[in-house]
């Protein structure tokens, strides 16, 4: 066992359940979105992205693009919840909420993808 | 998956930083994703007293300036005790959290590892920039720094490379003409070698000059193997190690003891044909030296070494009486007669027979015996030849100031060798017909080049008669016109003079033509080999290029007017200008 892959799969694993419950429920109703929940799926796809920095075969980079493009979308997603919250007049309304969330359903596929690379790799490894 | 093909350096130099960064960029992300967590969480109240709690903007605003140790106070409402403790709280956690990763990042930018790998990074793309002929110069003892100077002296940049970093350091306090890129890196290792270089396009030759004879032997063999079109030249100690090195088509090998006996030789037999030999392949801060007339009978070695033993033989072979000097005459590979001692003592060399002997060639391995050796035969025979073997560098000015008749250095010989053939492929052949020619023409020639200049050695060039190198010599010859040597060495301005180059050599096929004559008429694919008054050769550009100067050069007849001047020439309206007279003077 190889404590580094632990530590990492479940980074991995962590972003993709969180950002999975974040983007459960009716698209544009802020009751069914804690946005506690995307501030955690951020954090930990950005340390998801840390530990696979250096690594230098080619699953090693895809699997860092994915982590990249998770982080992309979800800055994207809390800029959208900030200025929703706390700068448009009308509050957080169902349209800006609807847009957060499909942010982060962007987010879901590309930590989808990075799950299915890891098994693929753990796959080919024990065989 | 296994990559085998090498990563350049500096991409995985930045692998390295990103692998190095991990935990610190991991501590810093969560220091600052507790304490924004944490400002959500703990109670406060805003300006009218009611309970109130951050939102996440405003603790990730709060965090990042008081992280950043910039703050801006309590916004936007006053905060309450328990928010007071938090900010304690996350100050010292994201404040150790930055010293954390500078930290990091510093003691990685001064490991002695990461430090070296990206100096090579830096010197391998700085290689890779190169965009003109460049020499590779292995080993930076007394032969190498010669090379290197006379290299740059010529304007050709240098790649260094020498196991002693110490000595690459010395390369920062020296004043040199070109680039010169320094490796401290060990070139037996091929990979150093193409990271230095080795394959470039603007690669034009690699020289071997470390101490170590099978150091050189490697470099030349991968340098051969690694890079077909380079031109190699090594440097050998040992007879062997010479024939090995040119088994594999090693373009030159010197090897200076060899090198010193064929010298002293020529000094012997053919003083004329030493004192240009010496001049010319001496580098270029060499003397001419003087003309002596040697003294027959018999000569004295002192000391039995790899060079006094060639010595010993090659004054044997040559016929030459020899009684030879050494500490150790019992052992079995000394010659019968051999003297002990070292040759310092006077007693010593009057046992050798010094009052009637002709020379002595002084050839310990220790500098200060040769000059003790130089100063005590000179008093006890002043008529007497004076050779001596120089070790080092170092004792050169003693070694001057001793004045000897014959001096030679390896490291001066293999460096002034090696830069006589690198100037140009067609010096080795000039070499090689002068040696075959004998005394009497090496005199010709030079008491021509000492009519252009002081006893500088002088300045080589080659050219190649062909349409894309010399345009007008090439065009005058397919119209049939003859074109010979002697209108190439006139000068383009005023045709009465002679520039200050004498012509060396003429290539034609594999016929080398050694000096030939003025009138000797130059064919389309002629190598030629100039020698003369440095910056002369330039002047014979126009001649070659310029069909206005060929058509002057060779008939007198000087067509660089404008065409008014033309018209009124045909009309016969205006008088030719004095000095560019239509008709050829004298």
């Amino acid at each position: 066992m190889n404590l580094g892959k632990v530590v990492f799969g479940f980074f991995v694993l962590l972003a993709l359940t969180l950002n999975f419950g974040f983007f459960l429920g009716e698209i544009d109703n802020p009751a069914h979105h804690n946005v506690y929940e995307l501030f955690a799926a951020l954090v930990v796809g950005l340390i998801a992205t840390v530990l696979k920095l250096g690594e230098r075969s080619q699953m090693g980079a895809v699997l860092l693009a994915s982590s990249l493009v998770v982080d992309l979308q979800l800055i994207a997603a809390a800029i959208v919840w900030a200025v929703g919250a706390h700068m448009s007049p009308d509050g957080l309304t169902p349209a800006l909420m609807a847009s957060i969330v499909s942010l982060s359903g962007g987010a879901l596929l590309a930590n989808l993808l990075s799950v299915v690379l890891l098994t693929l790799e753990t796959a080919g490894l024990s065989r | 998956m296994i990559d085998l093909k090498a990563t350049p350096a500096t991409e995985s130099l930045l692998f390295l930083f990103f692998r190095r960064m991990r935990v610190p960029l991991v501590v810093l992300i969560s220091a600052y994703a507790i304490a924004t967590l944490g400002f959500t969480l703990v109670p406060g109240v805003d300006d009218e007293g009611n309970p109130w709690r951050m939102t996440l903007f405003e603790a990730f605003y709060v965090v990042s300036y008081t992280g950043s140790t910039i703050g801006f106070g309590e916004v936007p409402y006053e905060f309450t005790a328990a928010q007071r403790m938090w900010t304690i709280a996350s100050i010292y956690l994201t404040v150790v959290a930055w010293l954390f990763s500078i930290g990091s990042i510093i003691s990685l930018l001064q490991d002695p590892v990461y430090a070296r790998a990206l100096r090579q990074a830096r010197l391998a793309r700085s290689v890779r920039a190169m965009s003109q002929p460049f020499y590779l110069v292995c080993g930076y003892g007394d032969t190498g720094r010669m090379l290197t100077r006379a290299l740059t002296a010529r304007g050709h940049p240098v790649v260094l490379m020498e196991q002693k970093r110490e000595k690459i350091e010395t390369l920062a306090v020296e004043d040199l003409g070109a680039s010169v890129t320094g490796f401290a890196l060990d070139a037996r290792m091929p990979e150093h070698l193409v990271s230095a270089g080795l394959r470039s396009r603007w690669c034009a030759g690699v020289l071997a000059v470390t101490g170590d004879d099978q150091a050189n032997l490697k470099i030349a063999i991968s340098a051969r193997l690694l890079n077909h079109k380079v031109t190699v030249h090594a440097r050998a100690g040992s007879r062997e190690v010479a024939q090995n090195m040119r088994s594999f088509e090693t373009d030159h090998v010197v090897s200076p003891v060899d090198e010193y006996c064929r010298r002293l030789r020529l000094a012997l037999e053919q003083p004329d044909l030493y004192r240009l030999y010496h001049w010319m392949l001496s580098g270029p801060g060499a003397a001419l030296p003087k003309h002596l007339e040697l003294p027959r009978g018999p000569w004295i070695v002192c000391g039995f070494g790899r060079v006094g033993r060639a010595v010993w033989r090659t004054l044997t072979e040559a016929g030459i009486e020899t009684r030879l000097i050494d500490p150790h005459p019992d052992r079995e590979d000394r010659p019968d007669g051999t003297i002990r001692g070292t040759g310092t003592q006077a007693e010593t060399l009057e046992e050798a027979g010094i009052g009637t002997a002709a020379g002595i060639v002084a050839a310990t391995s220790d500098d200060a015996d040769n000059l003790s050796i130089l100063v005590t035969a000179e008093s006890l025979n002043p008529d007497l030849y004076l050779a001596a073997l120089e070790n080092g560098l170092s004792s050169h000015d003693l070694f001057e100031a001793a004045e000897p008749d014959f001096v030679a250095q390896p490291s001066t010989v293999t460096a002034g060798t090696m830069l006589g053939r690198i100037a140009s492929p067609l010096i080795g052949p000039f070499i090689d017909e002068l040696l075959k020619a004998g005394n009497e023409s090496a005199r010709d020639l030079l008491a021509c080049l000492l009519k252009h200049q002081d006893d500088r050695p002088p300045a080589l060039t080659a050219g190649r008669i062909s349409a894309n190198r010399s345009p007008a010599v090439a065009r005058a010859i397919e119209r049939g016109e003859a074109v010979t040597v002697g209108m190439l060495l006139t000068d383009p301005r005023d045709r009465e003079r002679r520039l200050p180059l004498e012509a060396l050599l003429i290539k034609r096929g594999d016929e080398n033509e050694l000096c030939p004559p003025d009138d000797r008429e130059l064919e389309l694919g002629d190598r030629l080999l100039l020698g003369g008054r440095r910056g002369a050769a330039r002047r014979v550009g126009s001649t070659l290029e310029n069909d206005h100067s060929l058509d002057y050069v060779r008939t007198g007849i000087d067509h660089q007017r404008g065409w008014v001047w033309r018209w009124l020439q045909k009309n016969g309206a205006a008088p030719a200008p004095e000095g560019h007279g239509g008709e050829p003077r004298g």
